[in-house]
């Protein structure tokens, strides 16, 4: 049953490529799309009654290659699915050729495949296919921009998989199976010190998976690049970054002998500042929304390295969050780039007036994103505090602090007078559909988020008022700070300037690669 | 050789790989050092299947045979392999007909 999840979007690409109706072709993928959420609907329920484990090839147990589904992957696969929906709704009306919607739902089967297998080495045949199929999507309008930026990306990557790779022979020779499960079984019996070289090989290409710093500097470039599709940067920043994430909570399940959290919680919190430093300094809207969802990244991984329950379903509610509202963003934010012809946030004015539900979805996911009481960041955030202490406390501020003044600086082009000639731009039903629909979740998910979260993780966790209430006063005030921050301050600063200067090319991300490695090697090695 | 030599071999040879990604400036050594990368990793795989005087697991009388899985993985990682170097430089020399150079420092000035 589970490899319908992967198959069916594959089978998509390639109907739609074989027979390319025009209309008729996309009704057809809108509604695979359609079955797919509903699948994953079902899925939610038929994974209560335990893990569902659907063997390749008729091989029982170890021996062959397994599907597996549990509650965290039954979460992502309807991500996936929904998100795919969503980006299919939005490109209907476009002309993009075969190609394009072959691409992207290869894209889609890969990402199921990500998520719901079970077996290591399988898991690197997709991440490298998946990166093959990113870099394609990324170059695909050929502009020489673009180009540079698809081939970083396809290089860096390949070079970090092939870490994954080499980690992973580690294990197999070890344990002698492939199978995450039995590994960790497998692993719980051997001494700790062999474990440090597989540990910091394999966490090396997981910490670069999710751009955490200081390897996150692929990821602006994969999804700010200017000549890429909306619809390709939305899915690379809301969708296929928590491929990464999920990469470490399961490869942290594996090695969980070795307890590096407390370095991983000082790599989120650094990633989470420098983000928002480098996403403050940034004009172009694009690239904004993508050092933002590194912050938001590095906010994820501290979450999920603080020794509490509570704080993890957080972390895990906030990539779901995440995802809903950096997808509207993102998708949002290629309809005013292209009704402005512009993507400079200091040229474009008066979102608001020209397209009111555009604007209204960006100022959902907005008050979402910045964590304001009532919209489902809040939630996630809540849960996440709850388990901090009185250290990560201050930095989890801080992070949500620069958050609240990246998106001042966003917001300024809702307002204000849009320059003369600059009248009401039409908008085809389908992308506002697409919009809306995202803008309404972010909402959505913070009023119904307790029951959210017992639906999605079968957890009861609930929302304490005067907790709560507290958040809320802290969220007033920074929210205060960082307007007054951003208006006396900010403009002026230098500091930025020279922040936006920082460019860092292959050889340097190689070298940082390396340097993370010596570095974890280290730790790992203090730790055991 | 002894497999446990092979196998320290097969880590220095993924270093020296990635000496060769950090410091190469042209693409196309980069892309070479990638490959170096990668055949160090099917050297570790294969070497710990290795034992003096295994059989190879063909046919069916099958006793004291090698363990064929890392074979199979390799013969799968090879062919990925080559397909992604394919890639690699079919991308590079459409990158390097735009802007006339192999070089990541001149492309990327360009590109600015």
């Amino acid at each position: 049953m589970l490899s319908f999840f992967p198959t069916l979007p594959i089978i998509t690409a390639v109907f739609l490529y074989v027979f390319p109706f025009k209309k008729a072709g996309k009704a057809i993928a809108i509604l695979a799309q359609m079955a797919l959420v509903a699948a994953s609907f079902y899925l939610f329920f038929a994974v209560r009654q335990g893990d569902i484990i659907d063997p390749i090839g008729n091989y029982d147990g170890v021996l062959g290659v397994i599907l597996r589904a549990d509650t965290l992957a039954a979460v992502f696969v309807a991500l996936v699915a929904f998100i795919f929906f969503v980006a299919a709704l939005y490109r209907f009306h476009e002309d993009d050729g075969k190609l394009f919607w072959f691409f992207l739902f290869i894209w889609q089967g890969l990402l199921n495949g990500i998520f719901l297998t079970g077996d290591m080495f399988n898991r690197f045949v997709l991440i490298e296919v998946v990166t093959v199929v990113v870099s394609v999507m990324i170059m695909f309008n050929r502009d020489n921009r673009s180009q540079y930026d698809g081939l970083l990306h396809l290089m860096v990557n390949t070079v970090a998989v092939k870490f994954y790779l080499f980690g992973i022979g580690f294990v197999y020779r070890l344990t002698g199976t492939l199978d995450m499960h039995a590994a960790r079984v497998a692993l719980a019996q051997i001494d700790n010190s062999s474990l440090v070289l597989p540990f910091a090989l394999v966490m090396t290409a997981v910490t670069l998976k999710c751009a955490l710093a200081p390897l996150f500097s692929w990821f602006p470039k994969a999804a700010g690049t200017p000549g890429a599709s909306t619809v390709v940067s939305t899915i690379l920043s809301g969708l296929h970054i928590k491929s990464g994430i999920y990469m470490f909570i399961r490869f942290q399940a594996l090695f969980g002998e070795i307890d590096a959290s407390g370095f991983f919680l000082i790599i989120g919190i650094i990633t989470g500042v420098v983000g928002f430093m480098w996403a403050l300094s940034q004009s172009d809207i694009k690239l904004i929304l993508a050092y933002n969802t590194i912050s938001q990244m590095g906010l994820i991984i501290a979450g999920l390295n603080l020794s509490d329950n509570y704080a993890h379903v957080g972390s895990i509610y906030h990539v779901i969050n995440h995802t809903l509202f950096k997808s509207a963003l993102f998708l949002c934010a290629g309809l005013v780039a292209k009704a402005y012809g512009t993507r400079d946030t200091s040229e474009i004015r008066g979102v608001f007036k020209r397209m009111p539900i555009v604007g209204a979805a960006i100022l959902m996911a907005i008050l979402g994103i910045t964590g304001t009481p009532f919209f489902n960041g809040s939630i996630s955030r809540y849960f996440i505090l709850s388990g901090a202490g009185v250290a990560t406390t201050g930095a989890i501020m801080l992070i949500n602090l620069g958050t609240i003044l990246v998106f001042i600086k966003y917001s300024i082009m809702l307002f204000g007078q849009p320059k003369p000639g600059q009248g009401a731009v039409p908008i085809d039903n389908f992308k506002k559909a697409s919009v809306l629909i995202l803008g309404i979740l972010c909402f959505a998910g913070g009023i119904f988020g307790e029951e959210l979260i017992r639906f999605l993780f079968n957890v009861t966790a609930s929302v304490d008022a005067a907790g709560y209430f507290e958040k809320t006063i802290f969220f007033i005030l920074s929210g205060l700070a960082g307007f007054l921050i951003y208006k006396y301050y900010l403009k002026t600063s230098k500091l930025l300037a020279k922040v936006r200067q920082v460019e860092i090319g292959f050889r340097s991300m190689c070298t940082l690669m390396g340097i993370f490695f010596a570095v974890l090697l280290i730790a790992t090695h203090l730790i055991v | 050789m002894s497999s446990n030599m092979l196998e320290i071999a097969s880590v220095f040879m993924f270093f020296i790989g990635f000496y060769g990604v950090i410091t190469s400036k042209s693409i196309i050594k980069s892309i070479v050092a990638i490959s170096l990368m990668e055949a160090a990793v099917v050297v570790f795989f294969l070497s710990f299947g290795f034992i003096d005087g295994i059989m190879p697991p063909i046919g069916t009388d099958l006793v004291n045979v090698a363990d064929p899985l890392p074979q199979a993985l390799m013969i799968t990682a090879i062919i990925i392999g080559v397909a992604v170097t394919a890639v690699n430089l079919t991308m590079m020399i459409s990158l390097c007909r735009q802007f006339n150079t192999m070089d990541w420092d001149d492309v990327r000035k360009d590109t600015e």
